[in-house]
C-alpha cells in the first residue's frame, strides 16, 4: 500500500474506458498545484476485474459506449463500495438520452443502489473550493450531447453520514479536463479545480 | 350731447388709464427683474443660459403682471360700472345716471354735473398713472447709470459676452487672460458654423480651423505659447486677442500675462477620408467575350462633404512577363454632400478588350478637405476576366461514378431478389421454365464474380483467373480461397511461404479476403442455380453478400493517435523544482512599458496635488490629457471629465473619473481565485 494518492482510472470490457487520456495527468498537477496531498506523477489504469482495484480511494470511470459490467467487474464494483471507496462516473456524451448515460446509471442501480440528485449544498462542493453546484463545462452546450447546462450531478449515498459512493456527472469532465497540464496555462480560470473538491471529499470525507 | 354720451367719455378716459397702467406695471416688473438680475451678474457673472432664461422669465412676469391687472379691472368696459363710479363721484345724482344707462331714458338725470365728470375721470386717471410712469423712469435712470455691458448681457445673452462684463472697480494689476473667451472658425470647406466658447479650457476644433482668443485690456505682453511656437497677441480697442491655426496633433496652449498663465487644452478632430462602398458588380467575373455593358454603382459618405467621385478601371493585357496596361475614369460626378450614390455603365466594346484581357474596377471618392486633404477613399476592387478560347469550362462537375464494390453490391442484392421471387414462385412453374430463370440468375452471378475476381487479380498485381475458358469442372473451380491468398501475396512479393491466416495477416490480405470468399461463396451460388435449385443457392448467395460489405467496411480506416503518456513533475507544480532562490531576491517585473510607468507617476502627483491646489491640478489633467490624447483616448477622456467635475466643484464625479482614469492607466485588477505560478500567465 502506497502512502501517496494515485489517480486510478476504471477499465472495463464493454466500452471506450480511455476516452480522456490526458485527463489523470491534468488532475494530478491540480492535486500537486493546489494541495500538500502526496501525489503519484502518474495515474495507473487499473481494470475493475482485477482485485487492485481495491486499492484506490477513488477510482475514475468514463466513456461514450454502452457500460455492461461482467460478474467479476460487478463484484469487485460492489466490494470498492462497501469498503468506502468512491467512484466517479462521468458521462462522456454529456446527454442523458445517451447509452452511456442509460446503461451506466442501470449498471449503478444494479449493483449498488439507483442514482439520486446531489443537492448543490453537499459537502464536496466546499470540500476545498467552494462552488455553488457542479461547475459548468464549455462542453454541456457544444452541440453533441443533450445540450441542457445540467444543474445537479447524482449520486448514490450511504445510508450513514451521507457520504457519496457513486457520483455520476453528466457534465463532460472527461472532456472538459482532458488536456495537457501545461496548457493550463492558457486558461484565465483553472476549470480543473473541481477535481480537487472530489479528490479531497474521497480521502477525508 | 347727451348723458350717455358723457358717460361714454369717462369710459373712454378710464380705459386709456388703464390701458397705460398695465403696460407700464407690467414693464415695471420685467425692468425689475432684469435690473435684479444685472445687478446680480455685476457681482457675479451669470452664465449664458441663465441670462437667457432670466430674460424669458422677465417677459413673461412682465406680460402676467399686466394680464392680472387688467383682469382685475376689466369692468371699466360695462357702461352701468362707468355710471355707478360717476355716481360714487357725484351721489347728488342718487342713481339717476345708473337708473338712466340701464334705461336709456337719461331725462330723469341732473345735467348740471355732467360737465364735470370727464375732467374728475382725466384727474382720476392721471393719479392712477403717475407712480407706474414715474418708476419707470427711474428704472430707465438706473439702466442709462449701469455699465453697458449689463444691460447687453442682459438684453441679448450669447455665448462670447463675457468679455463685454462689467466689473466692479477696476484692478490695474489684475489678469488679462480672464475673462478669456475662443471663437473656433472652421475651415470654410466644412460649410460648419463657428462657434464660441466663454473660458475655453479644452478646444475641440476640425484640423485647419482657426480659433481666436479674446480678452480684456491691451494686448501688449500677452504671449500664447504652443510648443516651442510663441504668438503675442494683438490689441483693437481695448480688446486682445490671438489667432492660431489648429494643426493635426493635440497641444497644450499656454497664454500668458506677467505672472499669469492659462492653459488651453486643443483637440484636433481630423477629417475622415469619404468611405466607398461598390454595389455595382457585386462580385468578380468571367465574360466569355467582351461585350455589353456593365452596370457600376457605388455609395459614398463623408463627414463634411464629397467634392468628386468616380469609377477607375485599370485594363490589364498580356500573358506571362509581358503585361500592358490602360486606365481610364468614368462616371464621375461631383455631389457636394455628405452622401451620394454613383452610378455608371461601362460598354466592354470600347475598351477593346482581348481574350485574357482583365478589367480592375473601383470607386475612388474625394472630400473637399483643402487643408489636409483632399481625403481620398476607395471602395473594394472588382475584376471582370475575358475568357481565353482554349480555357477550359471548369464549373462542369461529373458525378463519381460508384466503387466496384458498391456495383457488385447492389448486383447481388438483386440477385438474391430475384432467387428469392424465384423460389416463392417455384411450385406454380414448370420445370422447363424453373430451369430457364434460374440459370439466367446463374449467367448473371457468373458475370459478378468474373467481375469481383478482377478487381481482386487487378488489385493484387496478379493475373485474372481466367475461368472464362472454364467449365464448372475445370481444375481452377477447385482454387481454394488459401491457393489464391498465396497466389495475391505471391503477386505482392511479399513472401512465397504459406500465409498464415490465424493471425498477423497483411492489409493486402485483410481487404480482399473477404472478397475471395465472396468470390468462392457465388461459384457455389452459381453451381446451385443452374441445377435450378434457387433455395439452395440462397445461402451462398447471402454469405457472398456479407462478405462483399466486409470487404467495403475493411476499406474505411479508422486512424486513432496515441496520446503522449504524461509524467506530471510534482515539484515543479508546487514551486519546489531547481529554483533555490538564494543568491538575489526575486522582485516581479513591472507589469507596464516606461511611458506608462512616467504617466502613472504624473497621474499620481496630479492627485496628491489636487488636494492643495484644485485649479494647478486642473491645469496638470489638461496637460496630461494632450500627452495622452493621442495613444490613449479613453483615458484623456477620463482625465478631461476629472477636470471639469473639478472645475465644477463635484467632488464626487471627480473622484469617480479619477479612479477610471487611475483604472485604464494601470489596466483593470484581474479578479484571481487560483494560485499561479512564476512566468505563466494565470
Amino acid at each position: 500500500m502506497t502512502s501517496e494518492f494515485v489517480f486510478a482510472t476504471a477499465q472495463y470490457d464493454s466500452g471506450d474506458w480511455d476516452s480522456a487520456p490526458l485527463l489523470p495527468a491534468n488532475i494530478i498537477d491540480t492535486i500537486a498545484r493546489y494541495t500538500e496531498i502526496p501525489v503519484a506523477p502518474t495515474g495507473v489504469v487499473v481494470a475493475l476485474s482485477d482485485d487492485r482495484m481495491l486499492r484506490y480511494p477513488l477510482l475514475y470511470l468514463t466513456g461514450h459506449l454502452p457500460v455492461r459490467f461482467s460478474d467479476a467487474e460487478r463484484r469487485n464494483v460492489k466490494r470498492f463500495v462497501e469498503r468506502g471507496g468512491m467512484l466517479f462516473v462521468d458521462d462522456h456524451n454529456h446527454d442523458i438520452d445517451g447509452v452511456f448515460h442509460k446503461t451506466a446509471t442501470e449498471e449503478i442501480a444494479r449493483t449498488i443502489a439507483p442514482l439520486s440528485e446531489l443537492p448543490n449544498e453537499h459537502p464536496l462542493f466546499s470540500a476545498f473550493f467552494k462552488f455553488d453546484g457542479p461547475p459548468a463545462t464549455s462542453h454541456e452546450l457544444n452541440g453533441w450531447g443533450d445540450n441542457l447546462v445540467h444543474k445537479h450531478l447524482l449520486a448514490v449515498r450511504r445510508a450513514a453520514g451521507n457520504r457519496i459512493a457513486v457520483l455520476f456527472s453528466n457534465k463532460d469532465y472527461s472532456s472538459e479536463w482532458n488536456y495537457h497540464p501545461e496548457s493550463k496555462r492558457f486558461l484565465t480560470v483553472d476549470n480543473t479545480r473541481f477535481a480537487v473538491n472530489l479528490v479531497v471529499y474521497a480521502l477525508t470525507a | 350731447m347727451s348723458i350717455l354720451a358723457y358717460v361714454r367719455s369717462v369710459r373712454t378716459v378710464l380705459v386709456i388709464a388703464l390701458a397705460v397702467r398695465v403696460v407700464a406695471v407690467g414693464t415695471l416688473a420685467s425692468l425689475t427683474m432684469l435690473l435684479g438680475a444685472g445687478l446680480v451678474d455685476l457681482v457675479t457673472p451669470l452664465g449664458v443660459v441663465t441670462r437667457a432664461a432670466l430674460l424669458v422669465i422677465a417677459a413673461v412676469a412682465g406680460v402676467a403682471t399686466s394680464a392680472s391687472l387688467a383682469w382685475r379691472d376689466r369692468r371699466v368696459l360695462s357702461l352701468e360700472r362707468v355710471a355707478l363710479w360717476i355716481e360714487e363721484r357725484f351721489p347728488s345724482l342718487e342713481f339717476t345716471l345708473a337708473t338712466a344707462v340701464e334705461t336709456g331714458d337719461d331725462r330723469v338725470v341732473d345735467q348740471r354735473s355732467a360737465e364735470h365728470w370727464t375732467t374728475t375721470a382725466l384727474r382720476r386717471a392721471a393719479r392712477v398713472v403717475r407712480a407706474p410712469l414715474a418708476s419707470i423712469v427711474v428704472a430707465g435712470i438706473i439702466v442709462l447709470t449701469l455699465p453697458g455691458g449689463v444691460v447687453a448681457r442682459m438684453r441679448a445673452p450669447h455665448r462670447g459676452d463675457s468679455i463685454d462684463r462689467a466689473t466692479l472697480g477696476s484692478r490695474t494689476n489684475a489678469s488679462r487672460l480672464t475673462p478669456l473667451v475662443a471663437r473656433i472658425v472652421p475651415p470654410a470647406y466644412t460649410g460648419e458654423q463657428s462657434t464660441t466658447m466663454d473660458e475655453p479650457r479644452d478646444v475641440r476644433a476640425i484640423v485647419g480651423s482657426t480659433i481666436t482668443f479674446r480678452g480684456r485690456g491691451k494686448g501688449n505682453g500677452i504671449v500664447a505659447r504652443r510648443g516651442n511656437d510663441s504668438i503675442p497677441a494683438a490689441s483693437d480697442n481695448d480688446r486682445w486677442s490671438i489667432a492660431l491655426r489648429v494643426d493635426a496633433r493635440p497641444a497644450a496652449l499656454r497664454i500668458v500675462d506677467r505672472g499669469f498663465e492659462r492653459i488651453v487644452a486643443i483637440e484636433p478632430v481630423a477629417d475622415a477620408a469619404p468611405v466607398v462602398t461598390l454595389v455595382m458588380p457585386s462580385h468578380d467575373s468571367v465574360l466569355r467575350a467582351p461585350t455589353g455593358r456593365i452596370a457600376l454603382a457605388a455609395d459614398v459618405r463623408d463627414d463634411f462633404g464629397i467634392a468628386s467621385a468616380a469609377f477607375e478601371y485599370i485594363v490589364s493585357s498580356g500573358e506571362g512577363e509581358t503585361f500592358t496596361f490602360r486606365s481610364g475614369a468614368l462616371g464621375a460626378t461631383r455631389p457636394n454632400n455628405t452622401r451620394a450614390s454613383v452610378s455608371a455603365a461601362l460598354a466592354l466594346e470600347s475598351l477593346d478588350l482581348k481574350p485574357g484581357d482583365v478589367v480592375h474596377l473601383r470607386a475612388v471618392a474625394r472630400d473637399a478637405n483643402d487643408v489636409s486633404g483632399p481625403g481620398v477613399g476607395t471602395s473594394e476592387t472588382r475584376t471582370i476576366r475575358i475568357a481565353r478560347h482554349d480555357e477550359y469550362d471548369s464549373v462542369a462537375v461529373e458525378a463519381a461514378a460508384p466503387s466496384d464494390e458498391e456495383k457488385s453490391v447492389i448486383s447481388e442484392r438483386m440477385l438474391i431478389m430475384l432467387a428469392e421471387a424465384l423460389e416463392k414462385v417455384r411450385p406454380r412453374l414448370k420445370r422447363d421454365s424453373l430451369v430457364g430463370v434460374s440459370r439466367g440468375i446463374a449467367a448473371d452471378q457468373k458475370r459478378l464474380r468474373r467481375t469481383v475476381g478482377e478487381i481482386v487479380f487487378t488489385r493484387l498485381g496478379g493475373e485474372s483467373p481466367g475461368e472464362e475458358h472454364s467449365d464448372e469442372d475445370s481444375p481452377s473451380r477447385g482454387k481454394t480461397m488459401q491457393d489464391m491468398l498465396a497466389r495475391a501475396d505471391s503477386a505482392t512479393n511479399r513472401s512465397t511461404d504459406p500465409i498464415d491466416f490465424s493471425g498477423g495477416e497483411s492489409p493486402v490480405v485483410a481487404v480482399n479476403q473477404p472478397l475471395l470468399e465472396a468470390y468462392n461463396a457465388m461459384w457455389d451460388a452459381s453451381t446451385e442455380l443452374e441445377v435450378a435449385e434457387p433455395g439452395r443457392a440462397l445461402p451462398h448467395m447471402r454469405r457472398a453478400l456479407a462478405a462483399i460489405q466486409r470487404a467495403r467496411a475493411a476499406e474505411r480506416l479508422y486512424l486513432r493517435g496515441r496520446p503522449p503518456e504524461v509524467v506530471v513533475d510534482v515539484n515543479r507544480a508546487r514551486l519546489q523544482g531547481k529554483d533555490k532562490g538564494t543568491s538575489s531576491v526575486r522582485q516581479a517585473s513591472s507589469a507596464s512599458d516606461a511611458a506608462t510607468r512616467r504617466r502613472i507617476e504624473r497621474f499620481a502627483n496630479i492627485v496628491e496635488l489636487a488636494t492643495r491646489n484644485a485649479s494647478a491640478a486642473i491645469d496638470s489633467l489638461l496637460l496630461l490629457r494632450i500627452d495622452a490624447l493621442a495613444d490613449a483616448p479613453a483615458f484623456a477622456t477620463a482625465l478631461s471629465d476629472a477636470a471639469n467635475a473639478m472645475r465644477r466643484g463635484r467632488s464626487s464625479a471627480a473622484t469617480e473619473a479619477l479612479a477610471r482614469a487611475r483604472r485604464l492607466l494601470a489596466g483593470a485588477p484581474v479578479a484571481r481565485d487560483s494560485l499561479t505560478r512564476w512566468g505563466i500567465v494565470p
